[in-house]
């Protein structure tokens, strides 16, 4: 459905309407550039020579192929990127010894999903940012900013965000899918999958009964999608609790329909037409990974370097065009849009840009008290049978 | 200076064994942290001097001194591995499993003789120790059912093949343990070959019947995961039944048979009972790894097929609740070490362990 959409939209642009965007983009292009050149030189000249680094840990798949040596080249610092963030909890854990004695840990800058950010800050892990050497700051999305957890983005930067709804292999339902209920539809018994991802499996059972995440503050208040979900795994009715692998189950038709994420499905869209996403009507989960700096990390201005340089529009946009997760910075569609081609169809998707009809279902949680964030995810440990 | 020597080179066992004493209890206490700070320092330099000591008695003793020392210096290095890898981490893992936590996320639990990690270890995850060792029990039982008569046929009829064929069994697990667990689930996935052929041949009544099926699927299924045990833990029983069919004499058959035996009481009477520490051996190498599996559970199971190693590794890495989890790995332990006992008494094969 939804991809149909998209390729009748770029169809229907015209070349002159695109080249105009094109030249008028080089000579935003310019505009931009001139600063970062000489924010570079600022940098190599005041910040004791170029050669601070900066090191970012982050989710696999999660940039684009250039960026790595295009952030060295202009701006004179070095960057060491790795895929090593697989988990959020298991990330904690991994970490949690060195940061609970004082160390630091070897990556400056990490991008955990914000609820585990905002564990972090409360552990006094994380390291406020210096706001006036990222003057790109600016781009932040408005609807992103000022995050309850983290007032006026002291401490992180979203990296990315997105959507978590129902992917779904049409060609296993037959159907299209357009609620929460589908997923407990006896006729795909055993052929469901849902995400180890506590705050997007509950946060969709719970929006199905009617409950509004950002509101909810204490356990009993979504004890109900625990239970329901306790008797959907009872029944048999969930074929497995996964990570990021359910794509290949849902690919190969071991699920019919599953929990997932709006980046991966439009990944995976490409190759095989049959997984589709969609926000289901009684809403879908938003979530980000915010960018944060780790306590312990020396490297202040190569860090503040880099996430101005991801908060530049350009740089931002090369990246969603890879990633194909919403951008968390504001001016991305235009870019995009400047970039022509391919590229240029996905500043016309609704899971990139949804719209103001779709973005009015999406909820995201609140802040949870510690006590009760902790009798969320035992019973959800319970439920998933680990 | 000679009373001293004497008094080295006189009793030179003594020496080897109490120098090994003092460097094991040396090795557990810096490595559990039993001292700190400046006794650290005093236990360090005492284990150097029972270092120089034995040495200098290898030294200056003569060659009937260092031929009594040298078991002990053979010994050492094995026993001071076992200290700094197995008893430290195991005394330090008893005092988690009786910690308690201040907050959530507190990562020094104090210790407290928290005795409920342990009823909840066993309360909360007692369907998952059941359910780990009637899977791990019924793999072995599927494996020695398989690699009985594989290990047979090698070592008796194998003849000039006898090597290659023992090949054939152990290449595929040069292949990683993961990737081989991965393919299955390719093998057995609901579009993939196996469910497939089952469908042409109508077999998926028979199956469901026979409970490894469920609901047309092959994968996802507790069948699934006994399959993937007995699958990957395979060679660690064919091996060693080969090792003791290997060493059979088969003049003993043909003497049994001389005696008037049947074949099968030849079999019964003669090869099975000679090839029992081997069938003992095997069935301890695939009962104890499978009953802490935790990767089959995780990729070819469900929900409600999730075994005790998953619990764990979920207790330790998700919940971050170290002391549960280290009292649930000592359970294990505990279980698994009086079950072994107990088999072998029921075996007769004491002299093997």
């Amino acid at each position: 459905m939804v991809t149909k959409k998209n390729t009748s939209v770029t169809r229907g642009s015209s070349y002159s309407r695109r080249e105009f965007i094109v030249r008028s983009g080089l000579v935003g292009a310019g505009a931009i550039a001139l600063p970062s050149i000489l924010a570079a030189c600022g940098g190599s000249d005041g910040g004791g020579g170029g050669t601070q680094s900066v090191f970012f840990e982050n989710w696999p798949e999660y940039i684009d192929a250039q960026t790595v040596a295009a952030f060295t080249k202009d701006t004179g610092y070095n960057l060491k990127y790795t895929e090593a963030f697989n988990d959020n909890n298991e990330y904690f854990a991994k970490i949690q010894p060195s940061m609970s004695k004082g160390n630091s840990i070897d990556p400056d800058i990490i991008a955990p999903t914000f609820w585990m950010a905002s564990r972090m800050l409360q552990l006094g892990w994380l390291q406020k940012l210096d706001a006036s050497k990222i003057p790109n700051k600016k781009n932040l999305r408005s609807d992103l900013q000022n995050p309850a957890w983290d007032p006026n983005n002291e401490y992180s930067l979203p990296w990315q965000t997105g959507i978590a709804g129902i992917a779904y292999n049409i060609k296993v339902t037959g159907r299209e899918l357009k609620s929460v209920e589908d997923l407990f539809d006896t006729a795909f018994k055993g052929k469901i999958g849902m995400l180890t991802e506590m705050r997007d499996t509950i946060g969709l059972i719970a929006m199905g009964q009617g409950k509004k995440l950002g509101e909810v503050s204490s356990f009993n208040e979504v004890a109900d999608a625990f239970d329901k979900l306790e008797k959907a795994k009872n029944d048999g009715q969930i074929r497995s609790f996964t990570g990021n692998d359910y794509i290949d189950d849902l690919s190969s038709g071991n699920f019919a329909a599953c929990v997932g994420w709006s980046g991966d499905v439009l990944q995976l869209g490409k190759d095989n037409p049959d997984v589709r996403f969609v926000v289901p009507e009684e809403g879908g989960t938003s979530w980000y990974d915010a960018m944060i700096w780790m306590k312990g990390s020396e490297n202040a201005d190569a860090v503040s370097a880099f996430m101005n340089y991801v908060y530049d529009p350009v740089n931002a946009a090369r990246i969603t065009a890879e990633v194909q997760y919403m951008s968390p910075v504001a001016g991305v569609r235009d870019e995009l849009v400047k970039m022509g081609g391919d590229v240029a169809a996905l500043a016309d998707n609704p899971l990139l840009f949804p719209d103001d009809a779709t973005l009015a279902t999406l909820q995201s949680w609140g802040a949870l008290p510690e006590a009760e964030e902790a009798l969320l995810d035992e019973r959800f440990a319970a439920i998933t049978g680990a | 200076m000679t009373t001293l020597r004497n008094l080295f080179t006189r009793s030179p066992e003594n020496i080897g064994a109490g120098v090994m004493v003092v460097l094991g209890l040396g090795i557990i206490a810096l490595a559990a942290e039993w001292v700190s700070g400046p006794l650290a320092v005093l236990v360090a330099v005492f284990m150097l001097a029972a270092i120089v000591s034995i040495v200098w008695t290898a030294f200056v003793g003569g060659l009937d001194t260092r031929r009594a020392l040298a078991p002990y210096g053979l010994l050492k290095p094995g026993i001071l591995w076992l200290c700094l890898f197995f008893l430290a981490p195991l005394w330090s893992m008893l005092q988690m499993s009786l910690s308690s936590k201040k907050s959530r996320f507190d990562f020094f639990p104090s210790f407290s003789w928290q005795w409920s990690n342990y009823s909840d270890a066993i309360t909360n995850f007692g369907p998952q120790f059941t359910r780990s060792f009637f899977y791990a029990a019924t793999a072995t039982v599927l494996t020695l059912a398989i690699g009985y008569p594989l290990a047979y046929v090698i070592a008796f009829r194998g003849g000039k093949y006898r090597t290659l064929l023992l090949g054939l069994v152990a290449v595929p697990f040069f292949t990683s343990y993961l990737i081989r667990t991965l393919a299955w689930q390719n093998l057995l996935a609901d579009s993939g070959p196996v469910v497939s052929m089952v469908n042409t041949l109508q077999l998926s009544g028979v199956l469901e019947t026979l409970k490894i099926m469920d609901g047309g699927r092959l994968i996802n299924t507790p069948a699934a995961v006994i399959g993937g045990l007995t699958y990957n833990f395979l060679p660690f029983m064919v091996l060693p039944i080969f090792v003791s069919l290997e060493k059979i004499d088969v003049r003993l058959v043909d003497a049994a048979m001389d005696l008037y035996s049947t074949a099968r009481g030849a079999f019964r009477k003669v090869v099975l009972p000679m090839s029992l520490p081997g069938i003992f051996a095997g069935s301890l190498l695939v009962f104890i790894p499978a009953a802490g599996d935790f990767v089959n559970a995780q990729f070819l199971g469900n929900p409600r097929t999730t075994m005790i190693g998953n619990s764990i590794q979920d207790q330790y890495l998700r919940q971050l609740n170290y002391p549960v989890a280290s009292a649930m790995s000592l359970v294990l332990m505990f279980v698994i070490t009086i079950s072994v006992l107990f088999y072998a008494r029921f075996m007769g094969t004491d002299d093997l362990v």
